[in-house]
């Protein structure tokens, strides 16, 4: 090994050790906070997290002391998954095999950790199978599987105008969100912002933006409009029109991320503008995965439009949650026969226009 | 005469750290035809792709017509760029577009952004684009699509798009490296045609020798990113071929 390639080595296994040493210690004081509370969950002493809380500091000076003699074997499972993801230090590594992996420490570690996970769900979810299972509870599920299915067409034509309203619901959050979307990609593709200082700051924070509206659910889009604006379709519409915009520039702008240099690069050699380079190089290569991408987004708007309109965006889900409301199940049934024939219809066509277009 | 282009201790450093152009000086008259030779990797590329700053060299100077283009601001390299025609190994089309709308890319440094946008060209650089397809023998093909011609036809629309710059320099980035040997003299011959009919100055990397021999009338061979021969190329000999690829190498022909 030549020497700078030691150094190199060297400096990689003290990072990995470092983060090793965190990884085992979190996976520790996991370990001891799911047990403390399984063990005083089932004593029925003390409240698992208040016993929790008071062991704290005795936790914590366990685990970091523990995880630190613990990672100086290679065999324990924060080495394991730090070395897993360092290419040199993958490369060298020795692969264990599997059954060893399984009968040293970390192995039984895990398998103890998955065991106590399990427990500690079951009991967080409140399970209980004498509820699945009793009289009363099967009683009541055959009541509303019977109206389920005898659904009352009588309020067919409210139904479908309802439908209606959301289907549009869905048609105008897309057709709104493209425009925008379509412009905010190029500004949030990093081949074409890379070329100044100001360029990468619009960049970051258009991504920083549209990263955190995306992830905020479009329910509660939803619960935020419907305050703003009042209940109503366009609450929905306000909020699926957000969640869409960013959701498309992303897939957007990987697309712009992904295309061929080439192009790019003889276009510039013309003298072109930067709006011409990207006019010309950029928008050909993009436009059919972007119209197969909205298409896409088309079809996920109209599941989202049903379930938005429980709370409060409007269209067939308010409807929906009204009946339920008023335990009104054929009428519930009514709602979701129709619910699933135009979801039905509207995935089979976008899988079909998608199809056409590749 | 004072040169068309001259390169002044040109280096360019990769951010990476490569070295990959050392202290290079040429100069090129108008009307030559050099030929720039060279193991892969020794900086070929590079050194085209920094007379037109698609690569920033790291120093040096490059004069176009007395006017150094390392010093300039952006907008007015971009004019400048108009005056050099490139041209690419892939050839870098828009496969989707027809071949004239490719052709008249050449022209967007002279076209308004509006204009371009909405793809209205002036018919005056319809018809020059037409003539310049005539010229490369592909005018049937004008509204074919791009990636719906072969690879030798390819690269003559290329060369095309790059007189419809009208530009008074051509780079040419081993233009006919994907092609077959009988494809790639067609598409020499039409380089040399912009040379002599159009009496464009073109700069040109190659990788056959036989070609280079047979094309340009002055070559440099490039090692290391260093210049280690100028001179005709018909006077590069078996003791210089080796000095340039390396002892082992042997020639290939190629008709
Ligand atoms: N964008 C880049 N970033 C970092 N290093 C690069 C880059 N482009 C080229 N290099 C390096 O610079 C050196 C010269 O590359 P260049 O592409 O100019 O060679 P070339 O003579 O054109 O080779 P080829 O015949 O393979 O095209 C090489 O060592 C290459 O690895
Ligand atoms: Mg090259």
């Amino acid at each position: 090994m030549s020497e700078v390639f030691q150094k190199r080595v060297a400096r990689e296994q003290r990072q990995a050790f470092r983060r090793a040493w965190f990884i085992n210690f979190l996976l520790l004081y996991y370990f001891c906070f799911a047990l403390s509370y399984l063990v005083f969950h089932f004593l029925a002493l003390e409240d698992g997290i208040t016993a929790h809380s008071k062991l704290l500091g005795l936790y914590l000076l366990l685990c970091i002391v523990v995880g630190y003699l613990w990672s100086r074997s290679p065999a324990s499972a924060g080495r394991w998954m730090v070395e897993r993801t360092n290419p040199v230090l993958k490369g060298l590594q020795k692969q264990p095999s599997l059954q060893k992996w399984l009968r040293s420490a970390s192995g039984i570690f895990s398998l103890l950790l998955l065991i106590l996970t399990l427990c500690l769900g079951w009991i967080l979810t409140e399970m209980d199978m004498r509820a699945l299972f009793s009289v009363q509870g099967l009683g009541g599920a055959r009541r509303i599987f019977t109206s389920l299915i005898k659904p009352e067409l009588g309020i067919l034509e409210m139904v479908l105008e309802a439908m209606v309203v959301t289907i549009f619901i869905a048609l105008m959050a897309t057709i709104l969100a493209i425009p925008i979307a379509f412009v905010a990609s190029f500004f949030m593709a990093r081949n074409l912002m890379k070329f100044s200082r100001s360029a990468l700051f619009i960049y970051n924070s258009l991504r920083f933006i549209a990263n955190f509206t995306r992830s905020v659910e479009p329910l509660i889009w939803a619960i935020i409009f419907s305050v703003w604006v009042g209940i109503g379709p366009f609450a929905g519409m306000l909020a699926l029109m957000l969640h869409s915009f960013a959701a498309l520039t992303k897939l957007y702008s990987e697309q712009i991320e992904n295309i061929d240099r080439g192009p790019l690069e003889a276009i510039e050699a013309t003298g072109a503008n930067r709006i011409q380079v990207v006019w010309y190089a950029v928008v050909p290569q993009i436009i059919l995965p972007y119209l197969s991408f909205t298409i896409y987004r088309w079809d996920i708007n109209i599941r989202m439009a049903t379930i938005i309109g429980l709370v409060g965006g409007g269209g067939i889900g308010t409807l929906l949650m009204q009946y339920q409301g008023l335990a009104r199940w054929h009428e519930v049934g009514t709602i979701i026969i129709v619910i699933a024939i135009v979801v039905w219809i509207m995935d089979y066509l976008s899988a079909r226009i998608r199809e056409a277009i590749y | 005469m004072t040169p068309l282009l001259e390169v002044r201790s040109l280096n360019k450093i990769y951010d990476n750290g490569v070295h990959a152009i050392k202290n290079i000086s040429i100069s090129v008259n108008k009307g030559e035809f050099l030929g720039i030779i060279g193991l892969s990797g020794s900086g070929k590329s590079t050194l085209l792709r920094c007379i037109n700053r698609l690569v920033e060299p790291t120093s040096g100077e490059v004069l176009l017509d007395q006017i150094n283009l390392t010093q300039l601001p952006f907008k007015e390299m971009r004019q400048k760029r108009r005056q050099i025609g490139m041209i690419f190994q892939h050839f870098n089309l828009i496969r989707r577009k027809s071949v004239l709308t490719n052709v008249l890319t050449g022209s967007l440094g002279s076209t308004s952004t509006l204009r371009s946008v909405c793809a209205l060209f002036e018919d005056e650089a319809r018809e020059r684009a037409l003539e310049k397809l005539q010229a490369v023998g592909l005018v049937d093909k004008a509204q074919t699509r791009a990636d719906e011609l072969s690879g030798g036809q390819q690269q003559r629309v290329a060369i095309a798009r790059a007189l419809m710059q009208d530009p008074e320099l051509l780079l040419a980035d081993e233009p006919v490296a994907s092609l077959d040997p009988a494809t790639s003299h067609s598409v020499m011959d039409y380089l040399k045609k912009a040379n002599q009919e159009y009496g464009k100055t073109i700069v040109c990397n190659l990788h056959f020798l036989s070609i280079v021999r047979q094309y340009a009338t002055r070559v440099i061979a490039l090692k290391a990113g260093e210049i280690v021969y100028t001179g005709a190329a018909t006077e590069i000999d078996a003791a210089w071929f080796k000095r340039i690829y390396g002892e082992d190498a042997k020639e290939v022909e190629i008709r």
